[in-house]
């Protein structure tokens, strides 16, 4: 049940009929239930393994609250790591260790595969549920009583499958807390459904339709100009799909009482490597920043370690989005950027703000994260190579986009920079209804003449 | 002491639902509006790609309108689709005349549905001609592996003619859920269906509305002045206890194809679909000049250059037939244009070559002067 289908709204009016209509005590029972339909219509057969690591971490906030500080703590803390952890890298990463051990050992490249379907956001919620125990270890959170309660946390149907991904921090205060969503709540919320639709059909399909032709046959496609439009249309794919993914679980969320934190900030508009971390995949960031690079010694030991911190994070990062060294080097890539500007910047802090300069460095980060999509987006690294290649070399040959796309980008781009600037977003919600309705109503009409309406193109996160 | 002031009142969810409720009706309201002034007015039809089935039936359409201003009382117009050959350059031409004007609406790739909802805009009072000719591949109906009645393309051809409220009717017409479906929506939403010419002339505005100047400045004489090929099938031989055929040296395999795809395919099980398709399109066509001047005339097309032979199939109706009960309907014998069916006067396994265009056109002409009989007294401009 994609986000974009007829089937999922039909769904969503249904909860939140239901949701509303019910006494609050029922409430939770009616989202749980809708959230394991929602997964169980992918594949119902991973719903145990869902309600296991549901079991586990449940288990363990229990556990540690109860055990006093020391070793035994810790042991418990460990044995839940590693039985997510185990999990995920069973699931995620065993056919590509297996793989490789398979070369190491000069054996068939097959000799150690097994046909494993990976459960669907499995990356997701694995580390949404490792948070929670992190922070119930380090007395940030306090262990769940109920475990109805907890496997909602776990299966919230808006960001179950791909984020953003949410502290047990900010889902209990809302859980326990709970507000009927305010009118602008539900504005925003409407709002932001539609703003995410939009972004997906009319802008993230449309440039996927290119960046899959490319890719699929990257050899009949040469040249640089060719190279560089099949990335770029890439690029404008992951981001206008991810988000608007995000701004409908975001969206859903507000309209069900929840509120999840803001997950991309226009991220094509920052002007560093580490401005544009500190806008993309906000939830992870700030997760492995707060879970990984913080545990790992931060920046508080030193110019080197922080190299090393850095570089450890970005490829453990890079290893979350998959089982295969693209991810790794598209990870490791992004840590050596990291490493350079902090070693360029020195102890001076990211500047906020723009200035004459901006241009230039808004448009040299966007190439430099358009290059590190080649490792994410290519089949495998001899595929990302020779699109490097391409990229940097040869013949011009021709433009995969067609004028229309670079007007979609165009205006999304003046969108942006108004949103930047103007926060056009906000206003419409304070605007009156007729303003409001018409902002809707172009969404629904920029999906009428670009939407990919036909054909099923599925969530990019969803594979991770 | 000071009262501090009270809070907002937030609103009940009753009232939030009824207001996020009646936003979505405005939102929805402002679509269809926006939908609306973009492609049910003059504004997106007239620039429409001339080389797309709808720009093609839009250019025909007011090709044919501007002609009615000029071409007097004895009006006649064909339709059909590319089989329907007629030339009135050939007919205009000739020595004597039929004392009619001949004009041709058919539009390559159309069928019943789009000519009837092109009528009702091409004939807005069911007055306007004389006679309308519709030239019919068979006055029996032959189910056959392609659908009409399911051939989503006619939304594309009938796009700028169709109104809100023909959407269900329009639908409901086609044969299979899904492409009712799509029939619906982009009846209802026509940029759903106009997606691909839209972002087509956002890439290439300018050189859009050069090539639309240029077609209304010299199409309908391009079109009056075309030539057909005069590449011909003879040489063909086909073996119908085997379905094979023998082709004559020179023949390109585009010939080839229509002779196996047209002539050579294996009989299919017979329906009914297409009978009731033709009885519901051309009955309503049949329907709308039911009490007027204008005489509904079918002509059966020369059926290829060596026409399949009836043992192949059993047709189980005859929709044409039926609608010949009707007022104003007359039907062309059968075999009127038997004599064409020669592989010298095709240019392929459907349609006819320059020398059999001529032939067809004369033909056509004087056997629609003679059933209509002598023409009234105005005649044209």
């Amino acid at each position: 049940m994609l986000f974009n289908t007829a089937h999922f709204f039909l769904f969503l009016a249904v909860v939140l009929a239901l949701f509303y209509s019910s006494p609050r005590a029922l409430r939770k029972y009616i989202l749980l239930a809708a959230s394991y339909f929602f997964y169980g219509s992918w594949n119902y057969r991973f719903i145990p393994l869902l309600l296991t690591l549901t079991a586990i971490d449940y288990t363990a906030g229990r556990w540690l609250e109860k055990v006093s500080p020391g070793p035994r703590r810790k042991a418990v803390l460990i044995l839940s790591l590693c039985a997510n952890l185990g999990f995920l890298g069973f699931f995620k990463f065993y056919n590509f260790l297996g793989s490789n051990l398979a070369w190491v050992l000069d054996k068939p490249a097959d000799a150690f595969f097994l046909n494993i379907v990976l459960p669907l956001g499995i990356s997701f919620h694995t580390f949404q549920s490792m948070s929670y125990v992190v922070d119930v270890y380090r007395g940030e959170q306090q262990a769940v009583r109920n475990p109805i309660d907890y496997a909602l946390f776990i299966c919230f149907f808006p960001q179950l499958v791909a984020g953003p991904i949410v502290r047990a921090r900010n889902f209990f205060h809302d859980f326990f807390h709970w507000q009927p969503p305010s009118s602008e709540d539900v504005s925003r919320g409407v709002l932001l459904i539609g703003l995410g639709l939009t972004k997906k059909m009319a802008f993230a399909d449309q440039f996927a339709k290119v960046a899959n032709d490319y890719f699929k046959n990257v050899s009949g496609n040469p040249g640089w100009l060719t190279a560089w439009s099949g990335v770029v249309a890439f690029g404008m794919q992951i981001y206008f799909d991810f988000s608007g993914y995000t701004d409908m679980a975001i969206g859903m969320a507000k309209l069900l009482g929840f509120h999840f934190p803001v997950n991309f900030r226009r991220p094509y508009l920052a002007e560093s490597i580490t401005d544009f971390w500190r806008r993309w995949h906000i939830s992870l960031s700030t997760w492995l920043r707060d879970y990984l690079y913080i545990s790992l010694g931060g920046n508080r030991h030193g110019r080197w370690m922080t190299y090393r911190n850095l570089m450890l994070t970005m490829l453990l990062g890079g290893l979350w989005h998959g089982a295969s060294w693209n991810f790794v080097i598209w990870g490791g890539y992004h840590g050596a950027l990291l490493s350079l500007e902090r070693f360029l910047r020195g102890e001076r802090p990211v500047r906020e703000g723009w200035n004459w300069l901006f241009p230039l460095k808004a448009i040299l980060t966007f190439a430099l994260v358009i290059i590190g999509w080649v490792f994410f987006r290519a089949a495998d690294l001899p595929q990302s190579l020779q699109v490097l290649r391409a990229m940097f070399g040869g013949k011009p040959g021709h433009l995969l986009l067609a004028n229309w796309h670079i007007e979609l980008i165009v205006i999304a781009l003046v969108l942006a920079l108004a949103q930047e600037k103007l926060d056009w977003f906000e206003r419409l919600l304070k605007a009156p209804m007729l303003a409001y309705a018409s902002a809707l109503a172009l969404m629904f009409l920029c999906i009428e003449v670009f939407g990919v309406i036909d054909a099923s193109i599925p969530f990019v996160y969803f594979q991770f | 002491m000071a009262i501090a002031p009270s809070p907002p009142l937030e609103a009940t969810p009753v009232r939030k639902t009824r207001r996020i409720g009646l936003t979505l009706l405005i939102a929805c309201l402002l679509l269809f509006g926006l939908d609306a002034l973009l492609f049910r007015t003059h504004m997106y039809s007239s620039i429409l790609e001339p080389d797309s089935s709808a720009g093609l039936l839009e250019l025909i359409l007011w090709r044919e309108k501007r002609a009615q201003h000029t071409a007097g009382d004895n009006l006649v117009v064909t339709l059909g689709n590319s089989r329907m050959g007629y030339v009135p350059k050939v007919v205009d031409l000739r020595p004597r005349q039929t004392g009619y004007v001949v004009r041709t609406a058919g539009v390559a790739g159309s069928d019943p549905r789009a000519w009837y909802y092109m009528l009702r805009d091409l004939d807005p009072t069911a007055r306007r001609y004389r006679a309308i000719v519709f030239g019919i591949d068979d006055y029996d109906d032959e189910d056959e592996a392609f659908h009409p009645d399911d051939d989503i393309r006619a939304l594309h051809y009938c796009i700028a003619r169709l109104r809100l409220g023909d959407a269900i009717e329009f639908a409901q017409s086609f044969h299979s859920r899904e492409i009712q479906w799509e029939a619906f929506r982009g009846a209802v939403l026509k940029g759903i269906a106009l997606q691909s010419d839209l972002q087509a002339f956002l890439s290439h505005p300018l050189k859009r509305i050069a090539y639309i100047r240029l077609c209304h400045q010299g199409w309908p004489d391009w079109t009056y002045n075309y030539v057909e090929t005069s590449r011909n099938m003879a040489g063909l031989q086909i073996d119908w206890s085997t379905l094979t055929a023998m082709y004559p040296p020179g023949m390109t395999q585009e010939q080839k194809d229509t002779v196996r795809g047209w002539l050579l395919h294996e009989p299919n099980p017979q329906t009914g679909r297409l009978a009731h398709f033709l009885r519901t399109w051309l009955g309503r066509i049949a329907g709308r000049y039911r009490e007027s001047r204008t005489k509904i005339i079918f002509v059966r097309l020369p059926r290829g250059p060596i026409p399949r032979p009836d043992y192949l199939v059993k047709k189980r109706s005859s929709s044409i037939r039926e609608l010949a009960s009707r007022p104003n309907v007359i039907l062309v014998d059968e075999q009127f244009f038997d004599c064409l069916e020669h592989p010298e006067l095709f240019k392929d396994a459907l349609h006819l070559n320059r020398d059999g265009v001529e032939r067809f056109s004369t033909m056509l002409a004087d056997e629609v002067a003679r059933v209509l009989g002598p023409p009234g007294e105005r005649a044209a401009r």
